[in-house]
């Protein structure tokens, strides 16, 4: 009769255990299994009655989204909080080259394109673009002075005929 | 919201897209440097900043794509194509930089620096 009983116990106590879903210290290692082999690097993870908290310094905003996408993935996982995975400081952007270069390239580089009609304006790396260009070179226009290492576009551009 | 959080959906298709590229940030302006596996991936890109920002006026991004292994950023080459009139002097004083450095780093298709002639493509260096 006693051993009925422990048997009986020992059923009950796992089908509670199935009932109750995977520990936490297992949750945690699944998540951190599956950050791993989604490539997501510098994020660590904790969870606590289901929630995965991660945290940690990512490269950019993209791996963040990742990861949280990642965690959630895996069963078990009731939600997730990626509110301290924090991303790197980015470093500042290489200098615009001397405004008299910077000039002469972008006015060069909008020839090239067929933006007449742009006028470029160079002052201390930031390109002032006014004037009316065809609306079908319109985007064209402003890629050439993104792509003229200036360091920042006032686009007063206008789309004409 | 942070610029990375704005333009969010441009870094992520260039993560499907094969675009590698860098960030960096100054002067409340986010730049993305990078190198396009090919023109359709570049105009991929493009076509997210367009849905973001439809006449880009905004001024927060630069989005600097090259297609293809090129060097990134403003300090690849750059060329000039010679005109009638051009002199070196006339050229170098275009970009602030001496006519030497010009004569200099085409010397691959110049023999005399007074010699330059119309159609020809000079690299301008550090331009």
């Amino acid at each position: 009769m006693k051993q009925r009983s422990l048997v009986f116990f020992i059923i009950a106590a796992t089908v509670l255990a199935a009932a109750c879903g995977k520990s936490d210290a297992d949750l945690q290692k699944a998540v951190s299994a599956k950050l791993a082999s989604d490539n997501v690097s510098g994020v660590s993870v904790a969870v606590n009655g289901g929630v995965a908290m991660l945290s940690g310094e990512v490269a950019d905003i993209t791996v963040k989204t990742k990861a949280e996408a990642s965690a959630k993935s895996v069963d078990g996982i009731k939600s997730v909080d990626a509110s301290r995975i924090t991303t790197k400081p980015l470093p500042t952007p290489v200098p615009a080259p001397a405004d008299p270069m910077l000039q002469g390239k972008v006015d060069e580089m909008l020839k090239k394109a067929g933006c007449t009609g742009a006028i470029a304006k160079v002052e201390a790396g930031t390109v002032t673009l006014t004037g009316t260009v065809p609306e079908a070179k319109f985007a064209e226009c402003i890629k050439v002075v993104n792509e003229s290492g200036a360091g920042k576009l006032n686009n007063q551009l206008q789309k004409g005929k | 919201m942070s610029l990375q959080e704005k333009y969010q959906t441009i870094l992520e298709l260039a993560n499907q897209n094969g675009t590698s590229y860098e960030l960096s940030e100054g002067d409340g302006v986010l730049h993305i440097t990078g190198n396009a596996p090919s023109e359709e991936a570049k105009q991929q890109l493009w076509d997210e900043y367009n849905r973001i920002d439809p006449d880009y006026r905004a001024g927060d991004l630069m989005l600097d794509i090259n297609v293809g292994g090129a060097a990134a950023g403003g300090g690849g080459g750059h060329t000039y194509t010679v005109v009638a009139g051009d002199n070196l002097t006339k050229i170098g004083a275009k970009y602030g930089i001496p006519w030497q450095q010009i004569y200099e780093a085409n010397r691959d298709i110049l023999n005399d620096p007074d010699k330059i002639f119309p159609g020809q493509e000079l690299k301008i260096p550090g331009a």
